[in-house]
């Protein structure tokens, strides 16, 4: 329900903009399906609210609506800054049910979901037009970063002139390979983690308040 | 790409900035695509006539905003018949409930067997970058009338008495041979042309243009299985009283 979403987020900002003295930043944790941006959601909102944001799964577009954690308060080095995470829908150039069906689930529940990524693809794609300020751009870091969804979506973040940072994640994995995701994106600072196992979540703190605070 | 109001049957070319700012006749922001070729339906009777009473009071009494929440709301489970108008020539007579709705989906389901084949090689087939401009989609359609779907482009289509000339349309582009067709390659880039934000090539599967749906300030917050849409529309295209978000 985006825009019922929508209507609590304005009234939430604009109170919480009463009593604070600048809004937190809203970071879009971005990247292709399956890349782990719901499983790092998580992992940001527990380690700093206690809550999780939503459901994980190997299932692809298993986050088909954009959701928000608000107010995640990180303190780093004596500082803290405030953010609140928007973990989107996994951008794609392409959705078929056939997909879902590999993983059990039945044909009709299956157009219905596919139905739901393409708009969740179409809600990411909006929010990334107006309403970040900051971008984490999640790679499966054992998949081959030089794909046109990441070209165009990188592209059209550094034309929005958004600070972005590429987290190169599943370093927990054999065939990870970090150096070809910052060999794919030399401009933009990479940070490799493991949101499932928490590696390197240090790392990605500082990174985080270093750039967005 | 025409389009068409579900609420009182106005009909908008792509690109029109009347319709994205909701149907400028009833205040509607539903919307149904009608592929190139498709037959529109004559001008609908009075919405009244087939709307339930307190839909159309509501639309009219509380306005834009109020509509567009409701619609946004109750949006998974439209009435099919709530705001249609009448189809005149009653083709497609499989299904009562349904036969006065012609979308995508219904259309390939119900004439599938008629359907140019070099149509249905197009929309199976997928869209390479070269194939799929990245900005400034043209909204006039003049190289239509090479390919034999002058119909839906046609000022004077919405008069039932196109019909004729659609039908004898199909019946040329089926008998002729697909494969070799001379034209194939022609309809084909119209078709990835009218291919703006989301393509449905079939129920479950979808082709997205990232950059259309970037580029656009609306957004398309829901698709209906019919092949319709729901779009929300940026308050300053409505007014300066509606705040809803």
């Amino acid at each position: 329900m985006g825009l019922l979403t929508d209507l609590r987020s304005s009234i939430s900002r604009a109170t919480s903009s009463l009593f604070a003295g600048s809004e937190p930043k809203r970071i879009g944790i971005y990247g292709p399906p399956n890349a782990g941006k719901t499983t790092l959601a998580n992992r940001i909102a527990r380690d700093w609210t206690g809550d999780a944001v939503g459901p994980e799964s190997h299932v692809p577009h298993e986050t088909r609506r954009a959701r928000r954690k608000e107010n995640v308060e990180i303190k780093r080095n004596g500082k803290s800054v405030t953010i609140d995470v928007v973990d989107t829908p996994g951008v794609t150039t392409k959705v078929d049910y056939k997909e879902f069906l590999e993983h059990d689930i039945e044909e009709e529940d299956a157009v219905r979901r596919s139905r739901e990524a393409t708009e969740g693809v179409a809600e990411a794609m909006h929010w990334l037009r107006e309403d970040v300020d900051g971008v984490i751009y999640v790679l499966d870091a054992t998949e081959d970063p030089f794909t046109q969804v990441n070209t165009m979506l990188v592209g059209i973040i550094e034309s929005q002139d958004l600070p972005v940072l590429i987290f190169a994640n599943k370093i927990d994995l054999e065939e990870a390979s970090v150096q070809r995701v910052s060999n794919a994106f030399p401009q933009h600072e990479t940070v490799p983690l493991s949101a499932l196992e928490g590696d390197n979540m240090d790392e990605v703190y500082d990174t985080i308040a270093e750039h967005f605070g | 790409m025409p389009h068409q109001c579900t609420g009182c049957g106005e009909r908008f070319e792509d690109g029109s900035k009347e319709m994205l700012s909701g149907c400028p006749e009833c205040g509607g922001n539903k919307f149904q695509f009608r592929p190139q070729g498709a037959d529109f339906p004559a001008e609908p009777e009075p919405p009244a006539a087939d709307d339930p009473p307190e839909e159309s009071s509501v639309a009219e009494t509380v306005g834009r905003a109020t509509t567009r929440v409701r619609d946004f709301v109750a949006g998974d489970e439209p009435d099919p018949n709530a705001a249609w108008p009448d189809e005149p020539d009653g083709a497609a007579g499989d299904d009562g409930d349904d036969g006065e709705i012609i979308d995508a989906d219904a259309r390939r389901e119900t004439t599938g067997d008629a359907e140019d084949p070099a149509q249905a090689n197009a929309r199976s087939g997928l869209a390479g970058p070269e194939d799929v401009p990245d900005h400034g989609r043209s909204t006039t359609n003049e190289d239509d009338a090479t390919a034999g779907e002058p119909a839906a482009d046609d000022p004077a289509a919405d008069s039932p008495t196109d019909d004729p000339p659609a039908a004898d349309d199909d019946d040329r582009v089926v008998s002729e041979p697909s494969d070799d067709d001379p034209d194939l390659a022609e309809l084909r880039e119209q078709l990835n042309d009218q291919f703006e934000s989301i393509k449905i090539v079939e129920p479950g599967q979808y082709e997205l243009n990232l950059m259309e749906l970037y580029d656009r300030e609306e957004y398309i917050i829901a698709l209906q299985e019919n092949g319709r849409y729901v779009i929300q529309v940026p308050d300053q295209w409505i007014g300066a009283d509606v705040d809803d978000r």
